[in-house]
């Protein structure tokens, strides 16, 4: 799907938090960098359709966002809700909303639980899982969905390093088929690990974007230069 | 030998105790015979207000958690007042409306059940809307954004919400029929208080009172009383199960 903006802005209040004038993205992994503040949340909930932008415009295949765009996206929020219910059922919720038949949820599990070593938690209730195990069930929920494009709000930040580099293979396999995958994160060693191209935020604008050799080993914005040289 | 003789001794007792037991209650049913018709009757009017409330008060409190919009405050305030409205006021207002020159009066409601379960709708409805919406109103939306985020549609992100937030609904449900079936004064005005008509046991306990039977006044007291502990029972084992 290719997603494109065209002078999107977004205000709370007389605070302008997000302003794009045009921005393109198409398949492959996209990863988002920025400091705090600098937008990149707000950014994936216009894009994902959970918040109106102020002004401007998120074109999708050439479409307005409606409930048929809605069916192509999933979201794994930051602090992700998992119902109050086994690790099993959690990982099928999103399916069972979409009422996909019980022989494609069999293949969707066997296809991605193995990336993340979670068969002994699948009959764990929710609330005895810790953050590291949560954040597993969470990102496996939102993968199993294979839409054809996932956003994802720092996935593996409550991950162990081994559990991070595991999670980090299911975004390359979630990314397969020509999808798109929006990953924001902190973490600049994961972009160099994972990213097909690489945006950097600042101050709600887009300071650059490109292909990650280009962006991280050639960054042209000294704040980014800076953030690269610690 | 003495062990058999303390053996066939204790059988004895507790063959006794049994027999004293069973008589207790059989003689207790024959003198009350008129109370568990009383009793029978509370349930059934309490229970349906309870349930009919609880379903449209869940739901409407619900929607109204999961949405910010202009007229909210207003409906919370409004809330919190009807929350505390004394039910004489309700049993007046129902008694109005059902009686024969009012304007539901050609279906000749007044003195039946049925205008006791309206009345403690009436009385149970903001309370069961009020409490869903502050129980809720956190959790409901982490749990609808989940919800938008996985593509489940709208009655699929109520049942949901319903389902992952039962615990807290279980007591506000709880709370209302509390409430239902512990109210005395419009199920009087509305019922009538007749004798294997619309008798329950809080008009039962009003009327005896005023008589000077304080035995059975006393005996639906500690009816009512029960019927409260074994509700929290339920309740308390289903949130440790839970």
């Amino acid at each position: 799907m290719i997603i494109s903006v065209e002078n999107l802005v977004k205000d709370y209040g007389n605070a302008r938090v997000l302003n794009i004038e045009a921005l393109q993205l198409n398949e492959g992994i996209y990863v988002i960098l920025g400091s705090n503040g600098s937008g990149k949340s707000t950014l994936i909930s216009l894009i994902s359709g959970l918040l109106k932008p102020s002004s401007g415009n998120i074109l999708y295949n050439g479409k307005k966002f409606d409930a048929s765009i809605r069916n192509h996206i999933s979201v794994l929020v930051q602090k992700p809700y998992l119902f109050k219910k086994s690790s099993y059922e959690n990982i099928i919720s999103g399916l069972k909303f979409k009422k996909i038949n019980k022989e494609e949820i069999e293949l969707r599990l066997e296809k991605y639980l193995h990336y993340l070593d979670v068969e002994l938690l699948l009959r764990k209730k929710s609330h005895w899982l810790s953050g590291g195990e949560r954040a597993k069930i969470a990102l496996l929920r939102t993968a199993v969905l294979e839409t054809e494009v996932t956003i994802l709000d720092e996935p593996t930040a409550a991950m162990d390093i081994e559990s991070t580099f595991k999670a980090e293979e299911l975004l390359k396999e979630i990314a397969a088929n020509k999808r798109t995958v929006i990953v924001v994160t902190h973490d600049v060693f994961q972009a160099r690990r994972i990213a097909d191209y690489v945006l950097f935020m600042d101050k709600g604008k887009v300071i650059e974007i490109g292909h990650k050799d280009d962006v991280l080993d050639n960054p042209q914005s000294p704040l980014l230069k800076q953030i690269l040289n610690k | 030998m003495v062990l058999k003789n303390l053996d066939s001794h204790y059988s004895y007792q507790m063959q006794n105790k049994g027999e004293v037991m069973f008589e207790f209650i059989e003689g207790f049913f024959t003198t009350y015979s008129d109370i568990l018709p009383v009793i029978a009757l509370s349930l059934r009017v309490s229970l349906t207000a309870a349930f009919i409330a609880s379903l449209f008060g869940l739901t409407s409190g619900v929607i109204v958690a999961l949405n910010e919009f202009k007229l909210k405050k207003l409906i919370m305030r409004v809330t919190n007042t009807l929350m505390s409205l004394p039910p004489v006021l309700i049993g007046l207002l129902v008694y109005m409306l059902i009686s024969r020159k009012g304007p539901l009066g050609s279906y000749g409601l007044l003195f039946t059940p049925t205008a006791m379960v309206i009345s403690q709708c009436i009385l149970v409805f903001p309370i069961i809307f009020g409490l869903t919406v502050s129980s809720v109103s956190e959790a409901a939306k982490d749990i609808q954004l989940t919800c938008i985020t996985l593509g489940a549609g709208r009655r699929d992100t109520l049942l949901t919400i319903l389902s992952e937030c039962r615990m807290q609904l279980l007591s506000v449900v709880t709370a209302g029929f509390g409430r239902a079936i512990s109210e005395v004064g419009a199920v009087m005005m509305v019922g009538g208080n007749i004798r294997g008509k619309t008798r329950v046991m809080t008009t039962y306990i009003a009327l005896e009172t005023g008589k000077g039977n304080f035995e059975e006044a006393v005996f639906i007291g500690i009816v009512l009383l029960c019927i409260s502990f074994i509700i929290n029972i339920i309740l308390y084992r289903i949130q440790r199960r839970e």
